[in-house]
């Protein structure tokens, strides 16, 4: 194994891993509101395909990044109409949200699989730290999505825990009739910690479509969107365990074509379960912790909430 | 939409989930004009079309039936489980167990009689769909661990299982390097019915229709229905709730299973990735639908074939298939939305009245 191999690996490293918390870090907001989205994969390749085509006709990443994230915010609407607001069953409509995203963006993407890639992100080049060995040529030559996935992981941490907003947000997600009876706008605070997940996830799927893997094709996202998920439970619903998370799945997945390189002779497919597998024992390990402390899941989580006279 | 808010209705409108369903096809049906509008295609030729392969003729009913078939078991596990309040997001990985169960028996006993080797293949299909919800079902039942996620990722794990399988141990060396395991022999294969049917129709009738009364007329379907509407009351009447959840999880399980040893058998003769295609997702939306009463599902199971059919069937005029997706998804959004308008009605002005208890559902917290 030489420094060549090493560095890439590291780089594909933090690839995957931008990917998986980007999204992760939606599904983050949306739970800790209270409200499970399970339309991380339809959103993400629907961003995915949207970025793409913005890609394709105006030549900038970054417009093509503002029409993921409105792409998967116009998806993540409809869960939110269907599941916050008109209040039926959270499981149901976020699947529903996979399906249709998937879909749609089969049917508008149709013509763009052969289409060659219009933009792409670039390595950011951030002058001498670039030139430092070793750290140069990865963390100080990552794009800057990965640093703005940093950015949005400390804000939503620092919302989280050091502002009223953030507490209004968790309030919500621990116990709707609480946070209600203490006058807080339930319904508005889920429907946009929603469309902030359907945003990222889009983003998401832009950084697939314009760095990770350029150009469009069918299932592109390749249950991608199901990690983003399983992350938030494996990182314990905290925005710097779900970075750690991210960066281990991310990993798992850039260790996959390496395998052989690196003289292991596992099947890169069974590797490929590692972290569904994970996710299950995190969820076992939680529920036989949290007999006897206090629980790292939102209360409210799955619930759907409705004022109503008595 | 400041002022505005639900309350409920005295009393519930008239036609309840028959009329929601229909809500919901047509809010599909016109948002589906737009989108084949909007890509250059004529929506009425294209409806036409979908409809006329679907029900125009007895091959098209074949297919059809032939395609509800994975989604009536799929939405039959689905709504099994849901009729206890829990949630089987897996029926689409018990699929591939399925498939992969019964195409092991098939490995194990190529030389075996059509008569014998048949029911062995569906046995095993049927233990493949229950040995990969039993761990959910243990979790659940022992640990309350939320069945939503284990089941949910173990789709990807099984997607896995067989991905290695197709391509490794079990790919099919005269099969020009493609990922895909060698044809069961031809005496494994389910005798057909008429046209492209065969009579994994009828299996899936019967079970179906058994499961469907058990559920919603037996003793013990009751008991499942007490269970999932009250915990409490469940207990107290003496119903042993760990047994319960097991059993039903397993289950359905079980019915997915069926599921892909009937695909297998009957449709694909053979294992690849996509074995599963999708249905047991649609079967969380059929069981949906049907409002995880089992006695709907057949009806909805058969509605979405014939759209998965027509969408198949469009394709060749260059309409892509994800269409039929797109209207299955949009019809489950426009049927929730409609089933709460049926007993809810928008009300302009200020609460009267500030809190009321968040309405919890069985088995819905993670």
């Amino acid at each position: 194994m030489n420094d060549q191999t090493l560095i890439g690996l590291v780089i594909a490293i933090i690839e995957f891993g931008t990917l998986l918390y980007l999204a992760a870090l939606g599904e983050l907001v949306a739970e800790k509101a209270g409200v499970l989205n399970l339309g991380v994969e339809g959103m993400m390749a629907f961003g995915g395909m949207a970025a793409f085509w913005a890609g394709v006709e105006t030549g900038n990443p970054w417009i093509a990044l503002v029409v993921a994230a409105f792409a998967g915010t116009l998806l993540s609407g409809a869960h939110a109409v269907v599941s916050v607001v008109l209040g039926a069953d959270q499981v149901v409509s976020g699947l529903a949200l996979t399906i249709l995203g998937l879909a749609m963006a089969a049917f508008l993407g149709k013509d763009l699989v052969s289409k060659p890639v219009g933009t792409q992100f670039r390595e950011l080049d951030l002058g001498p730290l670039s030139d430092i060995p070793w750290l140069g040529e990865t963390v100080f030559s990552m794009s800057a999505l990965s640093w703005l996935a940093l950015l949005l992981g400390a804000v939503t941490w620092f919302v989280f825990n050091r502002t009223s907003t953030g507490l209004a947000l968790r309030a919500v997600g621990e116990s709707a009739a609480t946070a209600d009876a203490a006058g807080l706008p339930v319904i508005r605070t889920r429907v946009i910690a929603v469309m902030i997940g359907g945003a990222l996830a889009g983003m998401s799927g832009a950084y697939l479509t314009l760095l990770l893997a350029p150009g469009w094709s069918e299932g592109a996202t390749a249950g991608r969107g199901w990690i983003a998920v399983a992350l938030v439970i494996f990182g314990a619903w905290r925005p710097g365990r779900v970075l750690v998370g991210s960066l281990l799945f991310g990993g798992l997945i850039a260790l996959e074509p390496r395998l052989q390189t690196f003289g292991v002779e596992i099947s890169p497919i069974l590797l490929s379960m590692l972290p569904y597998v994970l996710t299950i024992s995190v969820l076992i390990l939680l529920s036989i912790r949290s007999r006897n402390r206090p629980s790292a899941v939102p209360a409210a989580i799955g619930q759907t909430w409705r004022r109503e006279e008595r | 939409m400041r002022g505005l808010r639900l309350v409920r209705r005295e009393t519930p409108l008239a036609g309840g989930q028959l009329r929601a369903v229909l809500v919901g096809v047509m809010i599909a049906l016109l948002i589906g004009v737009v989108l084949l509008v909007a890509t250059g295609n004529n929506p009425f030729s294209t409806y036409l079309r979908m409809l006329d392969s679907a029900f125009g003729s007895p091959r098209a009913w074949s297919n059809t039936l032939t395609r509800a078939v994975p989604l009536g078991l799929a939405g039959l596990a689905v709504a099994v489980a849901g009729s206890m309040g829990l949630w089987n997001i897996g029926a689409e990985g018990q699929i591939i167990a399925g498939a992969i169960g019964a195409a092991w028996v098939a490995r194990l006993l190529p030389d075996l009689s059509g008569p014998l080797l048949i029911p062995l293949m569906l046995l095993g299909a049927v233990l493949g769909g229950a040995v990969l919800a039993l761990g959910p079902a243990l979790a659940r039942a022992r640990l309350g661990v939320s069945e939503i996620i284990t089941t949910l990722m173990l789709n990807e794990v099984a997607i896995r299982i067989v991905r290695y399988l197709v391509n490794g141990p079990w790919k099919d060396p005269e099969g020009n390097n493609f990922p895909i395991a060698p044809e069961i022999p031809d005496q494994a294969k389910l005798p057909g019915l008429f046209e492209r049917a065969n009579i994994g129709v009828l299996i899936a009738a019967l079970v179906v229709g058994l499961f469907g009364w058990l559920v919603s007329r037996s003793a013990w379907g009751y008991e499942l229905r007490i269970a999932g509407s009250s915990e409490r009351t469940a207990e107290y009447v003496g119903i042993s709730l760990r047994t319960k959840i097991l059993t039903v999880l397993v289950m359905s399980g079980m019915f997915a299973g069926l599921a892909g040893g009937i695909e297998l058998t009957g449709s694909a003769s053979r294992l690849v990735e996509g074995v599963a295609g999708g249905w047991g997702f649609a079967g969380i939306i059929v069981a949906a639908l049907a409002l995880m009463r089992p006695s709907g599902v057949a009806a909805v199971a058969i509605a979405f074939g014939a759209v998965q059919i027509g969408g198949l069937a469009i394709q060749t005029q260059g309409v892509p298939a994800a269409i039929s997706d797109i209207l299955q998804a949009l019809i489950l959004f426009g049927a929730l939305a409609a089933a709460v308008f049926g007993s809810y009605r928008l009300q302009r002005g200020e609460p009267t009245s500030a809190t009321t208890p968040a309405i919890a559902e069985p088995g819905a917290a993670t």
